[in-house]
């Protein structure tokens, strides 16, 4: 055990040279509360990037794949001796979509973690008004699941969504869609499909997303009224979606539902590897950055600790030769840089939640948001509590252990 | 190698020590003496003769010798670093040229520092004893007043009782008037004459001054490396 005299000789430093040492807490500060605010505020961007991209996306989509290879039908047969000769071959989908999509939910639906789950009947179609024709994705969806999984209701500028739940002919289109359409609330839209088939239904609502492709060319019926238009039974869908408590388990729980079903089962991050990499890179910046930061902040303490090394350095030699160890020497100088820690540390934490607040206010329209986003996460504060004290830490013990290795007859005789 | 010899307060054998720098160069050549307890020695010699080097040899803090060296009867050559600081401590108090007191402590402070690292006393018996020496010192209504804020005589006299306050086995001094007038001079020799009459303390010194070491029990001079 080391003695307390080094502590109260370590305190005696540090609060007879006040400017300097708050010159080296503040660094600590600055660096520590960048690290926070800038880790919050890359928080906060890839959650907004998340939520907008999730207003279309769902966690885990479950579909039917094509047959993934087609190309050699022979490879199977293995006789050299049999002469193949196949003419004009091509590739037939037997089963088209989801038939069993009530059985396949109930079965999924006991999963923990996932949080939703909405059918939906994708077609690709002519939407037409007149003259002008324009293909786009008729989306039939459960009006009430589709909004719990994707608040789509949020988007509707124009009517209502619930208007849907009524109206079994009614259609909610995107903005850009219905502008190219020239067609308004109220007006009647026709839509082909590729089997030309052509039904007309009415506009309930328009919706906008900001999201270019999808305001574009996109809109909502409801799924029964769809599967009319394709003559399809009850039941039959092309997608289902769902979503799960933590979008970063998607592959996890993905997985363990494709033992449940034949049909592909599909995580986001697999279909949309850009938004994760956008993430990842985000986060890299930020952790890159900031650490930068607070290296230069430990810069500033070793320097500061070496200068109070060589101002005591007469004070160093006097204690060694009273008796105090290379041990007490390092104690008393690296517990002065850890007060320093300590201290900057908790400052930062607190400074950088209060910068990254005040950066909260700041507005920002641009897309879904309406000021520059921050989101806290315990993790950052935790992170940067443990690198301010590693930083800290080394900076003081260089300069530390540098003192406990002075020879003190050298500095008493010169 | 326990001496039982119990008048002896410390024994050098031999002892030699090498310069390397700029060129082997050897300061000490085979000294040999022993101090006796309640001895008050002083070392005596020209610039370079090697006392200073003599006394930081005896001192412990030098480690870099060959030869042999036993104080209070216990041997310390080939004692590692730490081992010496310990003893340092406890059986060996320094008054230095300068005085080299901590600037931000008060005088009893820098006074209980030796006793508190030992950590043999209660934190109340230490602030007793260091008063206490204060008072022998004829200083002890500077006690609380920081260090820096004391004229150079007082200074020299607060680092004589945080030499003293461990109740060391020697004393050793390296110059310790030679920062001060001829009062104070006066003073600080007189307090080590009392001492090591009055309370029997070793005491060894190295001085330039010639009154110093003529007042003292015993010279020992150093000439080029050898005692004469």
């Amino acid at each position: 055990m080391r003695n307390p005299t080094n502590y109260k000789i370590a305190l005696a430093h540090l609060t007879s040279r006040g400017k300097q040492t708050l010159v080296a807490v503040l660094s600590v500060t600055f660096g520590i509360s960048m690290y926070v605010f800038m880790n919050s505020f890359m928080s906060g961007v890839n959650n907004a990037q998340t939520d907008l991209a999730f207003s279309t996306l769902a966690h885990i989509r479950i579909y039917n794949d094509l047959p993934e290879d087609n190309t050699n039908l022979m490879a199977n047969l293995e006789d050299s001796n049999t002469v193949i000769h196949l003419r004009n071959p091509k590739v037939m989908q037997y089963t088209d979509g989801i038939k069993n999509s009530e059985a396949i939910i109930h079965s999924i639906s006991t999963d923990e973690g996932i949080t939703g789950i909405a059918p939906q009947l994708n077609i690709n179609v002519f939407f037409r008004n007149g003259a002008t024709e324009l293909n786009g994705l008729l989306s039939g969806i459960d009006v009430q699941y589709e909004n719990d999984l994707f608040g789509t209701a949020q988007y509707i500028i124009e009517g209502s969504w619930d208007n849907l739940k009524t109206r079994n002919d009614g259609i909610i289109m995107g903005a850009g869609l219905a502008q190219r359409l020239s067609l308004k609330l109220n007006d009647n839209a026709t839509v082909i499909t590729a089997d030309n088939v052509s039904r007309n239904y009415k506009i309930v609502g328009i919706f906008k997303t900001t999201l270019g492709s999808i305001d574009n060319g996109k809109a909502f019926i409801k799924i029964g009224t769809a599967r009319q238009l394709l003559s399809k039974n009850m039941g039959f869908v092309s997608d289902i979606q769902i979503n799960v408590a933590d979008y970063n388990k998607a592959p996890e729980i993905a997985q363990r539902l494709s033992a449940k079903t034949d049909y592909k089962v599909e995580p986001w991050q697999e279909a949309n590897g850009q938004l994760e990499a956008a993430n990842g890179l985000r986060d890299i910046i930020a952790i890159s950055v900031s650490l930068t930061i607070l290296m230069v902040a430990g810069f500033g303490i070793y320097n500061i600790m070496n200068m109070t090394v060589n101002e005591k350095i007469r004070e160093i030699a006097i204690l060694k030769a009273i008796g105090f160890d290379g041990g007490d020497i390092v104690q008393i100088f690296l517990t002065q840089s850890i007060i320093i820690g300590i201290i900057g540390d908790l400052a930062g934490l607190f400074l950088g939640y209060v910068v990254s607040n005040l950066i909260h206010l700041i507005p920002f329209k641009i897309a879904n948001l309406e000021t520059l986003p921050i989101a806290f996460d315990v993790w950052d504060f935790i992170m940067a509590f443990l690198f301010g004290l590693i930083t800290t830490f080394i900076a003081g013990y260089l300069p530390a252990r540098k003192a406990s290795k002075l020879d003190p007859v050298e500095i008493i005789r010169s | 190698m326990i001496d039982t010899n119990n008048d002896i307060a410390l024994k050098a054998t031999k002892i030699s020590k090498y310069f390397n720098e700029p060129q082997k160069f050897q300061v000490l050549k085979e000294i040999s003496f022993e101090v006796k307890k309640g001895e008050f020695l002083s070392l005596i010699g020209k610039s370079g003769s090697g006392k200073s080097t003599l006394l930081y040899v005896l001192s412990t803090m030098d480690t870099d010798f060959e030869g042999n060296l036993t104080m209070n009867g216990m041997d310390l050559t080939n004692k590692s670093q730490n081992e010496l600081a310990k003893f340092r401590n406890e059986h060996i108090g320094f008054v230095f040229q300068f005085h080299y007191l901590l600037p931000e402590f008060s005088a009893l402070d820098n006074v209980m520092l030796p006793a508190l690292k030992l950590g043999k006393y209660s934190k109340e018996e230490i602030k007793k004893s260091a008063i206490e020496k204060l008072n022998i010192l004829g200083i002890k209504d500077q006690a609380n007043k920081l260090t820096s804020n004391l004229s150079g005589g007082q200074q020299q006299r607060v680092a004589i009782a945080r030499a003293l306050i461990n109740n060391p086995a020697v004393i050793m001094g390296d110059e310790p008037t030679g920062n001060l007038d001829s009062k104070n001079s006066g003073i600080v020799f007189d307090i080590f004459k009392e001492l090591a009459s009055q309370y029997g303390q070793t005491i060894i010194t190295v001085t330039h001054d010639d009154d110093f070491a003529a007042n003292c029990d015993r010279v020992i001079e150093l000439t080029d490396g050898r005692l004469l």
